[in-house]
């Protein structure tokens, strides 16, 4: 007599077998845990209008018109095409067929016609201002009616708070769009959002309109995502490494060793989008002088802090803005270095000469200077090397630590900073107007700087360029002079880092755009 | 003692009042301003002015203060600034969270720490008390963080017995409740052996020897009894802490809870946040407080005595 236990086991291989083959694999497979990155967590809600800190989830529940290479180059998303009129004054969209809200509402030129209006009076007005009307020209296409010319409107438009809501369930919800509900056209759902420790999402399964950046054009391959947010270093670490989770979009550098070490799991490193430097107060003395400010940046060495802290792996900053925007490739005579023999020859051309036990003075006053910086093990570390870099050139610098709000107010006081370690992470050149501009005097400009030649390049770059090609050139005349007055110094760029669990997760090769996000994440297996 | 209760209760009134102005004009002298996370790299210092004058911050304090105290007699906390949604529900999504946390391990730390602190007097000098003695040494020293990160080690990462981190169920919960609950034992189990070595001592204790009765009646009925007094005290000033002591357990084991909640609120200075969280707090310690003086009362007649 047969075994009957045997037919029945013969009889399950072959189920899963069949399974296998045609791709029924049990629901839970598709299913993976992400860790955000630590600097979004804690995002108030997914309303993409009026946020001001996003995570990864909104790129994946909204898609923009257009998304960002980490070239700078553009491709189209929910627009297949663009162009600009010859003076800026006018841009038209064509838009793509086909694509439907989570809600089932369709997406056309009306629907832009709503959007771009409802920027008015939230914290993200000024990404439409240059924006005066909305035309619609049928329905698929759309023409912006400029007030002036704004060769940075496709950057805008690429960014997370441009993600496009149903505008049916954002009229219908008001306030509470975005934190109850969220209704984009993106490649995931909202399932569910838990301020502060995670969000659910759901793949949309009629999703088929991705950039060229995503070889998967289709719907993404994972079915429920959810996103975690751990502030905690070691937890994170630990959870990757028990299999609690499948991917850290980030990864502290103390871990990085750890991850390497283990076979599971891997680790990739992109280009930064970060720069860590060092504002000079030009209002305080004795950052009055440009000299002394020259001596302070050129004793800041970049290499040693970039070896010695971080393992020589990112790159060091010679100038304000990542390497990879073209407005960084200034004349290189204007990028900052260290050089320690030239900042003692300023500092003696100054009048600061070495007395006894190689402090400066003049005039019977040390050259002690304050040195902050924000809370923080990274910061702290640097903070303290360059304390002793300036102490070499013979500058006596006193640390004071701060939490990043305190210290920000502590900033707007104006007088009492007079050097500070800070960083900032942005892809675009506007950053130096940002930070350097006279208009925010205090914060965000700590270097108090105001300068009316600053203020015309700075004008004629942010307003006056009616091209990408010449919003670049102006921007580079503005960062050069911005580099020729010594207001700060470059320190380091660290790079972006993500790890994942290759046991479980498939992760392409290259990573498109500017992060480790939706493009990519499209083409993400759970194995 | 009804009388004491009511005029405890009444007493609640002033020190709710002055603790909200405490409140207030702390979390609003500290630097920095919710604004700064309200605005965007690109914006304008008109924005940011007319962002300011929207949410109220440009008129005078004691304006601020009115217009906040008012809506909470009534029951609103108002809205987050930041975080964009009733302070209510922020509370109420983030408290049950401390409550089974801080309750759980408020519960191991009062039984294993009596229990223990118990085992200690009543073997004092033995191998059991010494035990006794180096756990709580090894509480009252051990950062919490450094206990968290180690139970995560052995408990889940080596053996597999718990998760990491998170809230999913049950489970979630015994390492951070163990992480604070053992620290909680220390100070409970030391407060415990001290109280009965004390009581111990006292005349009534040798006449019950003398009489014959049992050691272990007279340590457990008589002894403990009287030394759960001052145990008493200690727990009922804990009981505040119940609610929002373990921030840095929460930050450790990515919980949600009060703590959590007040600390990004603090980082963003969130204020109505931070002052509803804080308020909350402040009530929980008053009201354990309360409880605590009421269950000495019970316990000891000669505290209800006093107060009648």
């Amino acid at each position: 007599m047969k075994n009957p236990f045997r037919s029945f086991g013969v009889f399950i291989l072959a189920a899963a077998s069949v399974s296998v083959m045609t791709g029924l694999s049990p629901a839970w497979a598709q299913d993976a845990t992400f860790v955000l990155n630590a600097r979004e967590n804690g995002a108030p809600s997914y309303n993409p209008i009026k946020s001001t800190k996003v995570n990864l989830g909104m790129r994946l529940i909204f898609d923009r018109l257009v998304d960002q290479d980490a070239d700078q180059s553009f491709h189209g998303l929910l627009a297949t095409s663009w162009e600009s009129s010859a003076d800026g004054m006018n841009w038209t969209f064509r838009l793509r067929p086909g694509v439907k809200f989570h809600d089932g509402e369709p997406f056309n030129a009306k629907v832009i016609e709503w959007w771009i209006p409802q920027f008015k009076g939230t914290p993200n007005a000024f990404m439409t201002e240059a924006i005066d009307r909305v035309v619609v020209v049928d329905d698929l296409t759309v023409r912006f009616v400029m007030k002036n010319p704004d060769p940075s409107l496709l950057f805008n438009l690429a960014t997370a708070f441009m993600g496009i809501p149903s505008p049916k369930a954002y009229d219908a919800l008001g306030d509470r769009f975005g934190v109850t509900a969220a209704v984009g056209t993106g490649p995931f759902r909202l399932e569910s959002f838990t301020i502060g420790q995670q969000t659910k999402l759901v793949r949309n399964d009629d999703y088929k309109w991705a950039s060229a950046l995503s070889k998967n054009r289709g719907a993404a391959k994972i079915r429920r995502l959810t996103l975690r947010e751990i502030n905690e270093d070691s937890t994170a670490f630990l959870e990757l490494k028990t299999g609690g989770v499948d991917m850290l979009m980030g990864v502290s550098s103390d871990f990085q060793p750890r991850i390497r070490d283990e076979k599971s799991l891997k680790l990739v490193v992109l280009p930064g989008t970060e720069v860590f430097y060092m504002p000079i107060n030009t209002s305080v003395e004795p950052f009055t002088d440009i000299k002394v400010r020259e001596a302070v940046a050129l004793a800041v060495n970049q290499k040693e802090i970039m070896s010695g802290l971080f393992g020589n792996q990112g790159a060091v900053a010679n100038n304000f803005l990542i390497s990879s925007l073209q407005e960084s490739k200034i004349d290189p005579k204007f990028n900052i270095s260290y050089n320690p023999v030239r900042a003692r020859r300023l500092l003696d051309e100054a009048g600061w000469v070495v007395g006894a036990g190689g402090a400066r003075a003049k005039a019977g006053v040390p050259l002690t200077v304050k040195l902050w910086t924000q809370n923080g093990t990274q910061f702290k570390r640097i903070t303290e090397v360059i304390q002793a870099q300036l102490k070499a050139v013979g500058v006596n610098a006193v640390l004071t630590i701060q939490d990043p709000a305190s210290i920000n107010a502590m900033y707007r006081n104006k007088t009492d900073h007079q050097l500070a370690v800070r960083s900032y992470d942005y892809t675009n050149a506007d950053i130096l107007d940002w930070f350097f501009s006279g208009k925010r005097l205090g914060y965000p400009n700590v270097s108090m700087w105001n300068d009316p030649k600053a203020e015309v390049l700075n004008e004629k770059a942010m307003k006056g360029s009616r091209t990408w090609e010449e919003r670049v050139t102006n921007f580079k005349a503005y960062h050069e002079y911005v580099q020729s007055q010594w207001v700060y110094a470059p320190i380091y760029q660290p790079t972006q880092t993500f790890a994942f669990n290759q046991t479980r997760l498939s992760v392409p090769d290259t990573v498109r755009g500017i992060r480790m996000t939706v493009q990519s994440i499209m083409d993400v297996e759970v194995k | 003692m009804f009388g004491f209760l009511i005029k405890r209760l009444l007493l609640l009134i002033p020190v709710f009042l002055a603790v909200s102005v405490v409140i207030f004009l702390i979390i609003h002298l500290v630097p920095g301003d919710p604004v700064d996370h309200l605005i965007q790299i690109g914006s304008s210092p008109e924005q940011k002015a007319e962002l300011i004058a929207r949410i109220g911050l440009d008129q005078p304090l004691l304006v601020q203060y009115g217009a906040w105290f008012m809506k909470v007699v009534t029951g609103d906390f108002g809205d987050a600034i930041v975080l964009r949604r009733p302070v209510a529900s922020l509370i109420a999504e983030n408290l049950p969270h401390s409550l089974w946390l801080g309750g759980l391990a408020f519960a191991f730390s009062t039984i294993v720490g009596v229990a223990t602190g118990a085992l200690a007097a009543v073997y004092k000098d033995s191998w059991i008390d010494r035990g006794v003695m180096v756990l709580i040494l090894m509480g009252s020293t051990v950062p919490s963080f450094w206990l968290g990160l180690l139970l995560i080690l052995v408990f889940a990462v080596h053996l597999g017995w718990f998760p990491v981190s998170g809230a999913r169920n049950w489970t979630a919960l015994v390492l951070p409740v163990m992480t604070i609950g053992l620290q909680g034992v220390a100070l409970v189990s030391r407060v415990t052996r001290a109280a009965m070595l004390d009581i111990a001592r006292k005349d009534f204790v040798l006449l019950l020897h003398a009489k014959g009765v049992s050691r272990r009646e007279i340590q457990l009925r008589h002894v403990l009894r009287h030394a759960l007094l001052p145990v008493v005290t200690i727990l009922s000033l804990r009981i505040g802490w119940i609610v929002g002591g373990a921030v840095t357990i929460e930050f450790v084991f990515a919980r949600p809870g009060l703590g959590s909640l007040l600390i990004t609120a603090l980082n963003q200075r969130d204020y109505p946040v931070v002052q509803g969280c804080l308020l909350i707090l402040a009530m929980a310690v008053m009201l354990g407080t309360l409880l605590g003086d009421l269950l000495q009362a019970a316990m000891d007649p000669r505290i209800r005595e006093n107060m009648q």
